[in-house]
């Protein structure tokens, strides 16, 4: 049973599920250190995931579509950053109206735009196209899952360390990390909470956008209506899980891929789909439940204490 | 000689308040100025315009001779300025250098370069006599020396000008000694201090040169050597005040609050109660002194029902109470002031009606089966704010128009209105004007003379000294001894409250 | 701050400014204004679609339809706010609707008797299952400290596939090529009334269930204690009120409201529980946008909910006429709530703007919901 369930096969898809829910959740963890309280990557994500087929398929350019995808993105996160930073509003209401929002745009725009329904699929979108690192891809096992990915999932998996840099070895990192934690402190001392939380958001609307991107053109190539399919709540989940240290969001991140692949290769085996659909659901309650002690932050922040 | 620092006429404005009227106000260089004022007095609104916090209505600052508008705080620091801010602002989580450093960290490659951060930090801390570990985590320092990174934070910038915010605030009299001494040495050494207090010995104790500010004003300039306490008081406040005054004492009664053996853990798993034991009678009051951190406040919201305790036993009136829910505890008698006014104590978001409700709303006397009697709510809210004196607009009005003393009036009216036996009084008059201290402190003997008793929670030495019948003070979770108020001074006070007493002598 | 206006201006406009300047106002203007763009530049003619939609919501059979639609968004909307109101953010009533509506529908599609019987039985069972299902996230938060708000949403998912398992494979309908149980039958259906065209009797339910509410949190001690744990929780622990109690309480009766409105979807008004209908119609997060619009006051989520229905019917209309997809109802709705979130109002754009002050960073907090 083991033998036909672990495989590179599922390793592979593994490592494809969880490509746009790491390149979120990095995006959300970096709001986190900055002190803003991020859950739109889901509405972002999907915004991204149209936009980047609509830009490939404009174009023909797989690039043209990661552009869309990261504009698309940060369009969203500006309405968040001005609405949570320069209006003091609500990060709860702003986040789920923004999600909603970008359901309802998409869903909107697709039959407008193409025409169709539910699904568009078109040979005009241009995929991202997979790279093989010569030599590394034809290591057995590990070659074609870890060297043979899309240009943004080589960049997903350098983010790690360099974002881990980034927040705990430059000054901006510093600068990042005191603003979340105490603005007024931070404020006192020259640097602006307002300046640093807006790159906090506006970064993780670049990697949100990113990782709809991933999800249209990479993945599968084609948008589907809520295609997103709460991968940017599953992302919320994983910066929480991870106390929003890189390395700690990866490996959280990867639990939930993994899941998310298991859940795949299930099905192929029988499994009814609508149990393998819930299948990282219930991995990601297991592990809020496994790991509950760490949110005492957010549950003071929804429940006034 | 130049002035370091000059106001002319400032001037700021808030919706319905006039917080600085025409200041005018001149700091030599190399000098110790007091600026002296209530609560309310607009010390802080003037130093916040200084630093560049808020802009000014009208008016300038001259800064050296040269006119000085500083559009952020950087621009203030840039021109030599270092502030102090009496809620310290620091990071918790992160390292005293990183602290010290911030925005100005020393960088090698483009990463923050830390084994330098340190050995700066640490340069700076020695010249000065300043004892502060670089490399701790600021979270787990006591308040003490926080302040002192505070000060490192500025001399690190090279301030040359230093203000400093109520800083004495949350020091022991040890910790406050050996501060006045950091402060003679840098002025000895060429800086210039601005020392904003509303502590009368500590001016008299410290400055060169006093500035009082009453209701937006600078009423007087005067200099320490040539004034008195009295002169700066009447200054203050516009009238003749009686600085020293004890409560008249009471004979107490029956134990109404037994607390024995009483252990609870604070936040990160910290053990912050430990083996508390403490008796509170009817006609008396009972002042828990303490450095804020070493328990005070755990042990209080564990006899308050709002904190698990691990160990031993409370008991209210006879009954165990030690697992009792809140309104368990209430009903057998106990009222309760917290320390949070504004987290606490209130909703601002609620009308005044219904925060004078709270703990009361189940009473039989507003309620039958859950429906309320609405007249009776309204009327118990009018009632008390007559009596006690709020000044409020409407009483649907949200509670958050209400100035720091009328919402403070707003706890203590339905706290006190309850009748209960036992009154918890936590920090009951921090950072109100003298007519509020003098009004809740009115209330509180009352309230003991009535045969009430009352548990009290001050960081205000004097205010323990003058309400207390007995003195407890906590020195790292622990009751560590009894006084008499009659018989002991402040500094005495203080001994116990570092712990001095103890093994080591100097902690 | 006052600077005198030295040009007189006319009523009309004086009145005009006044109207703009209530922030809800100002938002939908401000939603509509942009939706006008999107559709302008998707190609369309803004004002013929508008004009659709609005004949669309209330002409004809719209405004039977308007009022039917009306029943699960008002409904939805009662069920967030009971939860809101008490600071508790309960994003799973889809969750909570759906798997109501598939016990209740099952009640009556299996239960033999009169629909004096049935229906009523059917609403119960609904109500129930929902509440059950509510009660998970609610004592995850109270006894193990996980967030209503991460927990209520995940459990969307689990409840999507739960149902849809059930109904694809213990009680599918193979008549049909649907992925659907069978008809509820015709005498366990929701009596319509004969007004209006016919609306379901669920309209007059859900209006009593607004009013008591309204009553309930005006004039009873659980309506003052959810309002004060929902302004501070501290605040309300500290006065006696036991919050946790009070969010398990909150949370069933949101639970059992979504699972009486999953209830009626089917019995009155689908009459057949279709896989995956009640989630695309996207009704429980509409009656949560409801909800926020009209900040939990019961009389307004009416007022709300009439005017979302409408957008969301009159959107059909628009897309069979107009040839503009309904789903920027849903744009619009979204819209309108990051606009009134993010404090947008007329004056906003004449003042000049000022950094916040120290105290105003100090206490932003959350705590708006």
């Amino acid at each position: 049973m083991f033998d036909q369930l672990f495989d590179a096969a599922l390793l592979e898809s593994v490592v494809r599920a969880m490509v746009p829910i790491l390149l979120a959740a990095l995006g959300g963890m970096i709001c986190e250190r900055a002190g803003v309280f991020q859950i739109a990557m889901e509405g972002m994500m999907l915004a991204g995931a149209f936009a980047a087929m609509a830009g490939s398929y404009l174009a023909v350019s797989s690039g043209l579509g990661i552009v869309f995808g990261v504009t698309a993105g940060v369009l969203i996160s500006l309405m968040l950053a001005f609405g949570t930073v320069s209006r003091q509003g609500d990060p709860i209401v702003l986040g789920i109206a923004l999600n909603l929002m970008a359901l309802g745009l998409t869903g909107f725009l697709l039959p407008q735009i193409f025409g169709v329904r539910g699904t568009f699929r078109h040979e005009r979108i241009d995929g991202l196209d997979r790279l093989p690192i010569p030599g590394l891809s034809e290591i057995p096992w590990i070659g074609s899952v870890l060297f043979d990915q899309t240009i943004l999932g080589y960049l997903a998996f350098l983010l790690v360390p360099a974002i881990w840099l980034l927040l705990f070895r430059t000054p901006a990192g510093l600068r990042l990390r005191g603003v979340g934690e105490r603005p007024l402190a931070a404020e006192s001392l020259g640097v602006s909470p307002t300046a640093y939380k807006y790159g906090a958001v506006i970064a993780s609307g670049v990697l949100s956008g990113l990782a709809g991107t991933q999800l249209a053109l990479g993945n599968l190539v084609l948008f589907a209506e809520g295609m997103s399919a709460g991968r940017g709540w599953v992302a919320v989940v994983a910066v929480m899980l991870g106390r929003a240290h890189p390395f700690a969001v990866f490996g959280a991140s990867l639990l939930f891929a993994f899941a998310e692949g298991l859940g795949f290769r299930l099905q192929g085996n029988g499994l009814p789909v609508q149990i393998t659909d819930a299948l990282p659901f219930l991995v990601t309650l297991i592990a809020l439940i496994a790991a509950r002690k760490r949110f005492a932050r957010l549950l003071d922040l929804t429940t006034g204490g | 000689m130049t002035a370091a620092l000059e106001f002319r006429g400032v001037t700021k404005r808030f919706p319905g308040v006039l917080a600085n009227d025409a200041v005018d106000m001149t700091v030599r260089a190399g000098e110790i100025h007091a600026v002296v004022g209530e609560n309310g007095a607009g010390k802080t609104t003037l130093m916040s315009i200084l630093f560049g916090l808020l802009p000014a209505d009208a008016g300038h600052i001259l800064v050296n001779g040269e006119p000085a508008r500083f559009a952020s705080a950087l621009d203030a620091i840039r021109a030599g300025l270092g502030m102090v801010h009496q809620a310290f602002r620091l990071f918790p989580t992160l390292t005293v250098a990183d602290n010290v450093v911030f925005r100005e960290e020393p960088t090698r490659s483009g990463l923050v370069d830390r084994s330098e951060s340190i050995r700066q930090v640490r340069n700076v801390a020695d010249r000065y006599g300043l004892a502060v570990d670089p490399t701790e985590v600021v979270e787990n320092l006591p308040v003490g020396v926080l302040q002192r990174v505070e000060i490192l934070k500025a001399l690190y910038r090279d301030a040359q000008i230093l203000i400093l915010d109520e800083p004495t605030a949350v020091l022991t009299p040890q910790e406050r000694d050996k501060l006045f001494e950091v402060i003679r040495l840098l002025r000895d050494s060429g800086r210039t201090i601005l020392f904003i207090t509303h502590k009368l010995g500590e001016v008299m104790a410290l400055s060169d040169r006093v500035t009082v500010l009453r209701d937006g004003r600078s009423v007087a300039h005067l200099v320490t050597a040539d004034t008195s306490p009295e002169e700066i008081a009447r200054h203050m406040t516009g009238r003749e005040v009686d600085l020293d005054r004890r409560a008249p004492q009471h004979s107490p009664g029956q134990a109404v609050l037994a607390v024995s053996d009483l252990g609870a853990t604070g936040e990160h798993g910290r053990l912050a109660v430990h083996e508390a034991s403490l008796e509170v009678r009817s006609g008396e009051i009972v002042g828990i002194a303490g450095v804020a951190g070493n328990g005070q406040s755990e042990l209080i919201e564990v006899i308050a029902g709002l904190r698990a305790a691990d160990s031993g036993s409370v008991h209210l009136n006879g009954v165990d109470i030690t697992h009792a829910e809140v309104s368990a505890r209430r009903s057998s008698g106990m009222a309760y002031v917290p320390e949070d006014r504004h987290g606490v104590g209130t909703s601002h978001r609620a009308s005044v009606w219904a925060n004078l409700l709270m703990s009361h709303q189940r009473g039989p006397a507003f309620q039958r089966r859950g429906w309320f009697n609405l007249r009776a709510v309204r009327k118990h809210a009018r009632s008390l704010i007559s009596a006690y004196d709020i000044r409020t607009g409407p009483i649907g009005s949200p509670v958050s128009t209400l100035s720091g003393g009328n919402l403070q009036k707003v706890v203590v009216a339905r706290e006190i209105s309850h009748g209960a036996p036992l009154l918890i009084a936590e920090q009951p008059t921090r950072g109100l004007d003298i007519a509020a201290i003098e009004f809740i402190h009115s209330r509180l003997i009352q309230f003991r003379n009535d045969g009430g008793a009352v548990l009290m929670v001050s960081a205000e030495l004097s205010e323990i000294l003058a309400l207390s019948t007995r003195i407890l003070v906590m020195f790292e979770g622990r009751i560590v001894v009894e006084l008499d108020p009659s018989q002991v001074t402040e500094a005495d006070v203080g001994v116990y409250m570092t712990g001095a007493h103890q093994e080591h002598p100097d902690g | 701050m006052a600077e005198t206006q030295p040009i007189q201006r006319s009523g009309v406009a004086a009145r005009i400014e006044a109207v703009l300047s209530h922030p809800v106002v100002f938002s939908l203007v401000f939603a509509f204004a942009l939706g006008w763009v999107i559709v302008y530049l998707t190609g369309n003619d803004p004002g013929f679609a508008y004009r659709e939609m609005y004949d669309g919501a209330i002409t004809g059979s719209g405004l039977r339809n308007t009022l039917g639609r009306a029943v699960p968004i008002v409904g939805m909307a009662l069920a967030v706010s009971v939860a809101f109101r008490a600071g508790v953010i309960n994003l799973g009533g889809e969750g909570q609707m759906v798997m109501g509506g598939l016990a209740g529908s099952l009640v009556a599609i299996y239960t033999p008797g009169p629909g004096e019987i049935v229906i009523p039985l059917a609403m119960i069972v609904g109500g129930l299952t929902g509440a059950l299902w509510a009660m998970l996230p609610a004592f995850g938060q109270t006894r193990l400290r996980l967030p209503i708000l991460i927990t209520s949403l995940l459990l969307n998912y689990v409840a999507r596939a739960v149902t849809g398992y059930l109904v694809r494979f213990h009680f599918l309908d193979d008549s049909v090529t649907l992925t659907s149980t069978q008809q509820v039958p015709q005498t366990a259906r929701m009596p319509r009334l004969p007004i209006f065209g016919g609306v379901s009797l669920s309209l007059v339910l859900v209006i009593l269930a607004v009013v008591v509410a309204w009553v309930v949190y005006r004039r009873t001690v659980a309506g003052y204690e959810t309002q004060m744990a929902g302004f501070n929780g501290r605040f309300a622990r500290y006065g006696g009120i036991q919050v946790e109690r009070q969010t398990v309480g909150v949370m069933v009766v949101a639970g059992a409201i979504g699972g009486v409105i999953g209830t009626h979807m089917i019995i009155g008004d689908a009459y057949r529980f279709i896989d995956g209908e009640l989630v695309v119609s996207g009704l429980a997060w509409t009656g949560l946008l409801v909800a926020l619009l009209a900040a939990n006051y019961p009389p307004m989520i009416l007022v709300a909910g009439l005017l979302f229905s409408g957008l969301q019917i009159g959107g059909l209309a628009m897309q069979r006429n107009a040839d503009v997809s309904w789903r920027l109802a849903q744009v619009l709705q979204a819209l309108v709530i990051v606009a009134v979130a993010s404090r947008l109002a007329f004056d906003l754009f004449r003042r000049r703007r000022r950094g916040p002050t120290s105290g105003e960073l100090e206490s932003a907090g959350v705590g708006e919901v």
